[in-house]
């Protein structure tokens, strides 16, 4: 682990944005990413399986055009774009609202190995020095750290109230591009990002492709998917007789395709007796 | 002037018996009863229990010194079934009984000399019978395990009955073999379960090849119903399953006196709260636990993540080994525990992630510590994984014809039939080489299984685990080979695709 001070070389120069700059900066991982194009993807904790897949889609399609995917480790959409990002190959930075030594003595399960996974694909980020626990105060000052690390910040789901919207108006305070992916009308738990649409204070995102051009970047998103079988998972995880009847197959025929488009990585099987699309 | 007199009985530890001859010397000396050869507290108290009997039987219990000795004297000797063994071997070293009791001994006593039934009298009348012991004398509440086992049965009602019966001045006639029970009715049809189809396909395939089963689904989508259509397409019990399974049964005091063979394949359905030993066994002396009284049969536990992690991962050994061993300071006892595992529970706290209408209000790590609670090791003995969904008001109104019971279960002897030819009773049972060995895969099978394997998906266990569900598959359709599609089925209820 290592503490930069914004007068070291290899201090993010975005930071400087910052009034204060975070002094020092922890870092433990690869100081290196911080330097390239960096583009946030954040939301709710509370999240529907249409935020989770548009923010691993999202995240997946940045990570291989490029772009390191920063977020706050936070359950939910956090997460899933963090993960995405690293299963895409890319790299992803967590920033933290605690100590790094705090966070990593606290975390259990899968948020733990994915812990250990960002200081080798990336690097865990703080403000705060490691051993300084989490208090709830302190989560603002890592949503300003993350809008002012990113060259552009994604809202992939968010309630009214939600710590995303924070992260946004950071952004927009410091003139980071900012995008929100629109949700159903109705569902709250994208009241927040439709808000932001609605207000002008976003622009929507309509994919990957307008959020890595934001941020200098050429788009690589995967080829578009044709297959109706990962069409009709598009809303969210299904099981195998829902997807048969959707699809009008038979079951004997459904079986293997589904096995070898889970073994392409194209759906993810949930362990539950569902399924969901992949990253792709 | 001495005299010895012997009696036969049988000592047990969970199923696991041996007979004891029971020897009884009275001599001159002081008054004094004691009974030697390593016997439990209950066996104790047999001295107080036989001294009343026989003096409230209208006997004479002898003001001497005597001594039971039962041997083999080297293990310990428990419940209460040496009563009547002890008390006729007093009586006839007495000269109060005149001819020696030909045959097994077993039963309690009361005090007024009445003859109450003991626990475990099928697993010792079928030690006699295996040891050429043909005749058993029992109380009359035992007297039905002992006669459907085909021992020739004498049964009392008290310690008077006994000796008039030896002594020839009232003799009891065998008791006849009891009528096999009737199969009662199973509680649910597949035919009143609608939609549900890989669900129920799942069973199908749990039922033939006795694989373990866990069903995951929003509350109220019928994952109850469906484990409780399990008994009606299993297949009917074998004699020496059912002999074995109805011992356990004795063993526990779970018996019908009167139908004492058990016809259908028992299906236990302990409580979420169970403790570790209601659930594997345990106590002194250890008694079996629901994982041996499912023996040949299901164990169904719902709310499965609702169980204590540690009770749920007693279950480790009988899941792996089909017998369980509980180890106590007074001895060790082995009893046979090989199930079908019905598990179902909620996907998440609030019960509603992945639900069609109503929202989820868990967060994701709640959800992850939830699942958490069931062990890596025993997920990964569960073969089959299945989501239930909420069934769409359509379907529920689909008035076509389902399948019923009878027919899948027709479908599920047919697929045991071959088993049986490979010689194992279902392919959960198939040994690592046996699986190689019957396990071909057709082209399309081993490109599936070649890349599931490339890709980590499975471990070795799960390779074999894998290859067994497939053939169950396979079996069902009365195929010989294992096609694609039946390794993708396999692959997907493993959720290891």
């Amino acid at each position: 682990m290592i503490a930069l001070h914004p007068e070291d070389a290899g201090y993010p120069a975005a930071l400087r944005d910052l009034r204060p700059a975070p002094d020092p900066l922890w870092i433990d991982g690869d100081p290196a990413v911080l330097e390239r194009p960096c583009v946030a993807v954040v939301g709710t904790r509370r999240m529907t399986p249409y935020g989770e897949r548009v923010a691993r889609e999202v995240a997946a399609a940045l990570a291989r055009s490029g772009a390191v995917i920063v977020s706050g480790l936070a359950q939910g959409i956090d997460c899933a774009a963090h993960r995405s990002a690293l299963a895409a190959g890319g790299s992803s930075v967590a920033v933290l609202g605690e100590g790094i030594t705090s966070f990593l003595a606290n975390a259990r399960g899968r948020r733990r190995i994915l812990a250990m996974e960002l200081r080798a694909g990336g690097a865990l980020v703080s403000p705060y020095a490691p051993t300084v626990p989490a208090q709830g105060w302190m989560f603002v000052k890592r949503n300003a750290l993350i809008a002012a690390l990113a060259g552009a910040v994604v809202v992939a789901e968010a309630p009214i109230g939600s710590g995303a919207l924070i992260t946004a108006a950071d952004a927009a305070r410091l003139g980071r591009p900012l995008f929100a992916v629109p949700g159903p009308l109705g569902a709250r738990a994208s009241e927040g990002t439709n808000a932001l649409i609605a207000s002008g204070a976003a622009r929507t995102c309509l994919g990957p492709d307008d959020v890595a051009r934001a941020v200098g970047l050429t788009p690589r998103s995967a080829a578009p998917m044709t297959d109706p079988l990962l069409d009709a998972l598009a809303s969210g995880p299904l099981d195998l007789d829902t997807l048969a009847r959707r699809l009008g197959l038979e079951r004997a025929v459904l079986r293997p395709r589904l096995v070898t488009l889970v073994l392409s990585g194209a759906i993810v099987d949930q362990g539950d007796g569902r399924f969901a699309r992949g990253a792709g | 002037m001495g005299a010895v007199a012997r009696t036969l009985s049988c000592a047990l530890w969970g199923l696991e018996t041996a007979l004891v001859t029971v020897e009884v010397d009275v001599a001159n000396g002081l008054p004094h009863f004691a009974i030697v050869g390593l016997p439990d507290t209950a066996v104790q108290e047999a001295r107080e229990r036989v001294r009343a009997a026989i003096r409230n039987a209208g006997f004479e219990f002898p003001l001497r010194r005597v001594t039971v000795n039962l041997a083999p004297a080297e293990r310990r000797k428990e419940g209460t079934g040496f009563d009547l063994p002890i008390a006729l071997a007093i009586l006839r070293a007495t000269g109060q009984l005149t001819v020696d009791p030909d045959g097994l001994c077993l039963g309690e006593l009361a005090l007024d000399g009445a003859l109450r039934p003991v626990r475990g009298a099928m697993p010792r009348v079928r030690r006699a019978l295996s040891s050429g012991i043909a005749r058993a004398y029992v109380p009359l509440g035992n007297a039905g395990e002992a006669a459907a086992l085909g021992a020739e049965t004498i049964a009392f009602r008290s310690l008077r009955d006994a000796v008039a019966h030896f002594e020839g001045v009232t003799r009891q006639v065998p008791v006849d073999v009891p009528p096999p029970a009737q199969v009662p009715p199973p509680i649910a049809d597949l035919r009143d379960i609608v939609g549900q189809e890989t669900p129920k396909r799942a069973l199908e395939i749990a039922a033939a090849g006795a694989h373990n089963l866990l069903l995951v689904g929003p509350p109220g989508t019928g994952k109850t119903l469906l484990a409780r259509a399990l008994p009606s397409i299993l297949p009917p019990l074998d004699p020496d399953e059912a002999v074995e399974a109805s011992a356990v049964h004795s063993v526990a005091g779970l018996i019908d006196p009167d139908r004492p063979l058990l016809v259908a394949r028992p299906f236990r359905a302990p409580h979420h709260t169970a403790s570790h030993l209601a659930l594997v066994g345990g106590g002194t002396p250890p008694r079996p636990g629901e994982v041996s009284l499912a023996h040949a049969g299901a164990l169904f536990l719902d709310e499965f993540a609702e169980y204590q992690p540690q009770v749920l991962d007693t279950l480790r050994e009988p899941l792996e080994e089909g017998s369980i061993t509980i180890s106590r300071a007074g001895g060790a006892a082995t009893y046979p525990a090989r199930f079908v595992l019905v598990a179902a529970m909620n996907p998440c706290p609030c019960g509603h992630a992945g639900d069609t209408g109503t929202e989820c209000t868990c967060l994701p790590d709640a959800i992850e510590r939830y699942r958490g609670r069931i062990s890596g090791p025993v997920l990964d003995r569960i073969d089959l994984r299945v989501h239930v969904p909420r069934v769409a008001y359509e379907e529920l109104r689909d008035e076509r014809t389902r399948e019923p019971s009878a027919v899948v279960r027709e479908r599920v002897c047919a697929a045991r039939e071959r088993m049986r030819a490979r010689g194992r009773r279902t392919n959960a049972e198939l040994s690592i080489a046996e699986v190689k060995r019957h396990c071909r895969l057709e082209d399309s099978a081993e490109a599936l299984l070649g890349d599931a394997m490339r890709l980590r998906r499975l471990s070795a266990r799960g390779y074999h685990r894998v290859l067994r569900v497939a053939r169950t598959a396979a079996d069902l359709d009365r195929s010989e080979r294992i096609t694609g599609d039946h390794l993708a089925t396999a692959l997907l209820l493993r959720a290891a695709a």
